[in-house]
């Protein structure tokens, strides 16, 4: 039924939720044995992830570790795991994020200790499960599962609106979420009418996109809608971003690291593994409205962030706009914006975590995070202005450091696709700077008050929980290409599947311009070149209804 | 003896067999009235619940072993979905049992009449579930309805719970008025020749276009008289009034066992009866089940008191039930609705098991009065929040597993809108249970937590591994609900 690999897989997952169990046992008043057993279960979990990132076979576009058992024949539900380059970066990236959440909570969470790091520890579960499923029912269920958690997390230990933001963050990410579950339905019946099983695996679905193709054009639009309004609430995007602000502001710190590191990916997530491959037509008919909403998102969150007093609502309404970047990326559908904004969204978990850290930091000291009442910083608290400085440059994409690779990857992709675009993607990205910039020297340089004076630089423990963002924003800026080589296979299948032929017609353009250099003197050739490279973008929409037949076995083998 | 009515007591005892649950506890519960009530003195009446109990599995075991078939002038059928509804009749009024010895303890109001009421009106409600007949189906109806009118009045000297079984009974009867006018249509509009549904199903299929109307107002009186037995909207008003009235042990009983027996008859009804006679019906219905979810829900957002507020969940829960009687393949449609009740009945019983231990002296049943249950009771309060959350529908509970069951059912069949319209408005119902855990785990406890009853412990454990763990069995949930019905 199961690997031994695919074991391990489940047991990096499953073990935050295993360890709540145990710690469910422990009396109340036992705080340390929280704090510590959850961190170390977390670290547990992380170290057990580490082996995939060296065990995964980068030539493969395959689904791999997989490993599946009969849930629910009657439904065709099936316990299905496995994951390829994008789930395994999301995936690692949500077992390297919880230890520094749990660490952060040590000194900012001041009562009810067991619930607080039990529902850390199963919110940390149904994450991971999220990114290992392979099964759309078994997606649902992590999704949804995720909600009550982050809802109790940000209502308890939130700021003074705790209640209404928790309850917000709910019902719109449950409001869109059941809109998806009825297009999940619609494509399952629709299956079971062209195929006569009852299959509810995600390659089964992805297979279905020629036959979702050929439907009638409002319902594909209402499909796509649906599951566009899901995903794009949890990402969020401009206009459904109302929520995100009201959350984070009053999310504690590590709530606000996870929302910001994991739940928002959440939504992209759900684009890369549902939307583009399961609806690429349906997707090309409304590009120009998800791509007018991204660009809005990317202007609108900067210059909201630009404005806020709050640093912890600047850095919420940043999220909009550089998660609106990503969705930039994704939507340009070639290899470069799609790469771009997945790089963007494990650079955005980490920088963002810790600019949330930062603000985190200055909050638990002061009990303010206004900008106005800091200043000159840096005098008091040097070590902590060091890693706040290289947060921001990570965050507005300086060079050396990984926003920079990210931003840039996407604007290339996105330049491809839609140059007017990328413009203005790139005035949103200026504008980061100036905000990000404008706060960093308002609250680090200037004069500095009494009050400020006194303000503790890091301790060991903060010191060691920075660390490792520190460590990854340097490393992926200086050194992206493994990172790069994970996704490269799984994102050229789903070029692949969005757009058939995509890759050979881009192949045999490189292979005219070549020829075309090389036989400047002969002037037949050139000719030539110009019939054949319409005639293969001619072919590419032609062909869908093949290809992704052929991919599909393959797919699902994969899969048993 | 004549001949004749030799005849008749043959043909009588020739289908005993078929009722037998019905039979037994008749007996019992005159039985109980006398001479049984000189069994126990005043004091020791509580006796009676435990006995109650006995007999409630005496008659769920007659349950599962009655044969199947049709008799009694093919008034009454024994048949997969009959016992399947059966038996959630009997868990239903099992659960309201359990859940009465304490309440009734300390307001020193026991009777043996209670517990025989509670049996007679199960005896009702098991004659709803297998009534093939219009004429049947109406006086189980009757027999099931008065019990509850009366035990809504039970607290005899409390005015609420007077007025709320005098609501009750005043538009009952109305109600009940309109079904019999509805059957006396359709009985003339078949010609004068039958009122079984299935010999209705073939004649009304042969009536001439110009009674068709004559046939519609018939069907959408019987449609209305259903309607008011298991509270859709628009003719739900009595619910909240006589919910939050009622002795609280029956409200449990009214808002599980008599929904699953209307229920079942209406999908009788329109499942057997009305099947492709004409589908005039079809689009009241989707009204009536769209109603019921948006104004249940909406309703239920501002409610101070508890018990109100799940009055209106369940009209939205039916509500939800409605959309498989909706779908055009009955049998699957009965299924989907069954397992459906089954899983609220536990959820239902499981917070009403809650409501009841707060309630201690009678009082007390507002919203507020959750405030800081997490703190004093935790594991209550964390039972009460699996209950909520999933009566909410959030997975992996199991309230998400019917859901799920039910709508793709609807899906399937064509009901887009509808299932929308129900999916955003349980997203709307997450509010207001939200809003009951956040009385729970966000605000500071006033006062001592108080010791809670063995039944009610019982109760609360058991529906809460239940509702916890039941997605897990999916399979076998199906599995189960296939063989009910082809048993």
């Amino acid at each position: 039924m199961f690997t031994a690999n695919t074991t391990l897989m489940l047991v990096a997952t499953f073990l935050p939720v295993l360890g709540a169990l145990v710690l469910l046992l422990v009396p109340k008043d036992q705080r340390r044995v929280f704090e510590i057993g959850s961190l170390l279960i977390m670290i547990a979990s992380l170290l057990l992830s580490l082996p995939f990132w060296f065990g995964y076979d980068r030539a493969s576009d395959a689904v791999q570790w997989a490993g599946a058992w009969n849930w629910i024949p009657a439904l065709g539900v099936k316990f299905s795991v496995g994951m390829d380059g994008i789930s395994l970066l999301l995936w690692l990236l949500t077992t390297f994020i919880g230890p520094i959440a749990i660490a952060c909570s040590f000194s900012a969470i001041l009562e009810r200790h067991k619930e607080y790091y039990i529902w850390m520890l199963v919110l940390q579960t149904a994450m991971l499960g999220v990114f290992i499923t392979q099964d759309m029912f078994l997606f649902y269920l992590f999704w949804e599962v995720m909600l009550v958690p982050m809802y109790f997390l940000i209502a308890i230990w939130g700021g003074p609106q705790k209640l209404y933001a928790a309850i917000k963050l709910f019902l719109y990410t449950l409001a869109g979420s059941v809109l998806m579950l009825v297009a999940l339905l619609a494509i399952y019946f629709l299956q079971h009418q062209t195929t006569g099983v009852y299959d509810f695996s995600l390659a089964s679905f992805q297979a279905m996109a020629p036959v979702i193709a050929q439907q009638s054009k409002s319902y594909q639009t209402l499909m796509a809608l649906a599951f566009f309004v899901g995903f794009a609430i949890k990402v969020p995007m401009f206009p459904f971003h109302t929520w995100l602000p009201d959350a984070h502001v009053q999310a504690p710190t590590a709530g606000s690291v996870i929302l910001a590191a994991i739940l928002l990916k959440m939504g992209t997530y759900g684009f890369v593994r549902f939307l583009l491959p399961i609806m690429p037509t349906a997707t090309k008919e409304l590009l120009p409205w998800f791509i007018g909403l991204s660009l809005i998102g990317i202007i609108y969150g900067a210059l909201v962030a630009m404005i806020q007093k709050d640093m912890k609502k600047l850095v919420a309404y940043s999220s909009v706009s550089h998660l609106g970047l990503c969705m930039l990326g994704l939507f340009a559908l070639n290899p470069y914006g799609i790469k771009g904004g997945l790089f963007q969204m494990i650079n955005h978990g980490i920088s963002t975590s810790g600019l949330f850290l930062a603000v985190g930091i200055v909050y638990e000291r002061r009990h303010t995070r206004m900008i106005a009442d800091f200043g000159g910083l840096s005098k008091s608290m040097p070590i902590f202005a060091t890693i706040f400085m290289i947060m921001t440059m990570s965050s507005i994409g300086l060079p050396l450091l990984n926003g920079f690779i990210g931003e840039g990857v996407i604007l290339m992709g996105s330049f491809q696709a839609f140059p007017w675009a990328a413009v203005v993607a790139t005035l949103g990205i200026i504008l980061g700077a100036a905000y990000m910039l404008w706060m960093f020297q308002r609250v680090m340089f200037g004069p500095i008050t009494e009050v400020n004076e006194k303000m503790e630089d890091l301790n060991l423990r903060e010191i060691l929980y920075f660390a490792p963002l520190v460590v990854a924003a340097f490393w992926i800026g200086l050194y992206p290409g493994p990172i790069m080589a994970v996704m490269d296979a799984p994102v050229r299948k789903l070029v692949e599947q969005v757009t058939p032929g995509f890759h050979a017609a881009q192949d045999l353009a490189v292979k005219q311009a070549i020829a075309a250099k090389l036989g400047m003197q002969g002037m037949a050739a050139p000719a030539a070149h110009h019939d054949a490279a319409p005639a293969g973008h001619e072919a590419a929409p032609a062909a869908p209804h093949a290809e992704p037949a052929h991919g599909a076995p393959a797919h699902g083998g994969g899969h048993q | 003896m004549t001949g004749f009515s030799q005849g008749l007591l043959d043909a009588l005892l020739r289908d005993t067999h078929l009722i037998l649950p019905q039979l037994f506890l008749m007996t019992v519960a005159t039985l109980m009235l006398w001479p049984g009530d000189l069994m126990f003195s005043r004091a020791e009446k509580h006796k009676w619940a435990p006995i109650t109990l006995l007999v409630l599995a005496i008659t769920a075991v007659l349950v599962t072993r009655t044969t199947e078939g049709e008799g009694f002038s093919r008034m009454f059928r024994m048949d997969g979905l009959t016992r399947g509804f059966q038996m959630l009749c009997v868990l239903g009024c099992a659960g309201a049992v359990a859940l009465s010895v304490r309440l009734l303890d300390s307001l020193k109001q026991q009777t043996v009449e209670y517990y025989a009421l509670i049996l007679f009106s199960l005896s009702g409600m098991l004659f709803l579930c297998g009534a093939s007949d219009l004429i049947s189906i109406y006086f189980s109806v009757e027999l099931m309805a008065i019990c509850i009118y009366i035990l809504v009045a039970y607290l005899r000297d409390r005015a609420t719970s007077v007025e709320a079984g005098m609501k009750y009974f005043l538009l009952g009867a109305f109600s009940s008025g309109i079904l019999v006018y509805g059957i006396s249509l359709l009985y003339g509009a078949a010609g004068g020749t039958t009122t079984n549904l299935a010999d209705l199903n073939q004649a009304l299929a042969l009536t001439p276009k110009s009674s068709s109307l004559l046939v519609f107002s018939g069907v959408l009186m019987v449609l209305v008289g259903m309607g008011f037995k298991v509270a859709a909207v628009p003719f739900h008003m009595w619910s909240p009034d006589a919910y939050e009235g009622a002795p609280t042990p029956i409200t449990t009983l009214m808002a599980t066992a008599p929904k699953a027996a209307g229920l079942a008859a209406i999908l009788r009804v329109f499942g057997t009866g009305f099947h492709g006679v004409s589908s005039d019906w079809v689009l009241p219905l989707s009204y009536i089940a769209g109603a019921s979810m948006i104004l249940g829900n909406i309703a239920a957002v501002n409610q101070q008191s508890m018990k109100r507020l799940l009055a209106y969940s369940s009209i939205a829960h039916v509500g939800y039930m409605l959309l498989g009687v909706l779908s055009g393949d009955p049998q699957a449609g009965a299924q989907a609705v069954w397992l459906y009740m089954a899983i609220y009945i536990v959820m239902n019983t499981g917070a009403f098991a809650v409501v009841i231990y707060l309630q201690g002296q009678g009082e007390g049943e507002r919203i507020e009065d959750f405030k800081g249950l997490g703190r004093k009771r935790p594991v209550l309060a964390f039972a009460m929040m699996v209950f909520l959350l999933s009566l909410a529908g959030i997975p992996p509970l199991v309230g998400f597993f019917g859901k799920f069951y039910l709508f793709k059912l609807a899906i399937e069949q064509g009901y887009v809108t509808l299932t929308v319209l129900a999916l955003l408005t349980s997203a709307v119902s997450a509010y207001y249970y939200l809003g009951v855990v956040s009385q729970m785990y966000f605000r500071e406890p006033e006062g001592e937590a108080i010791p809670m009853g063995a039944a009610s412990v019982f109760i609360v454990t058991l529906a809460c591994i239940l509702v916890l763990v039941g997605t897990a069995f999916g399979p076998w949930l199906l599995d189960w609900a296939g063989k009910v019905f082809l048993a």
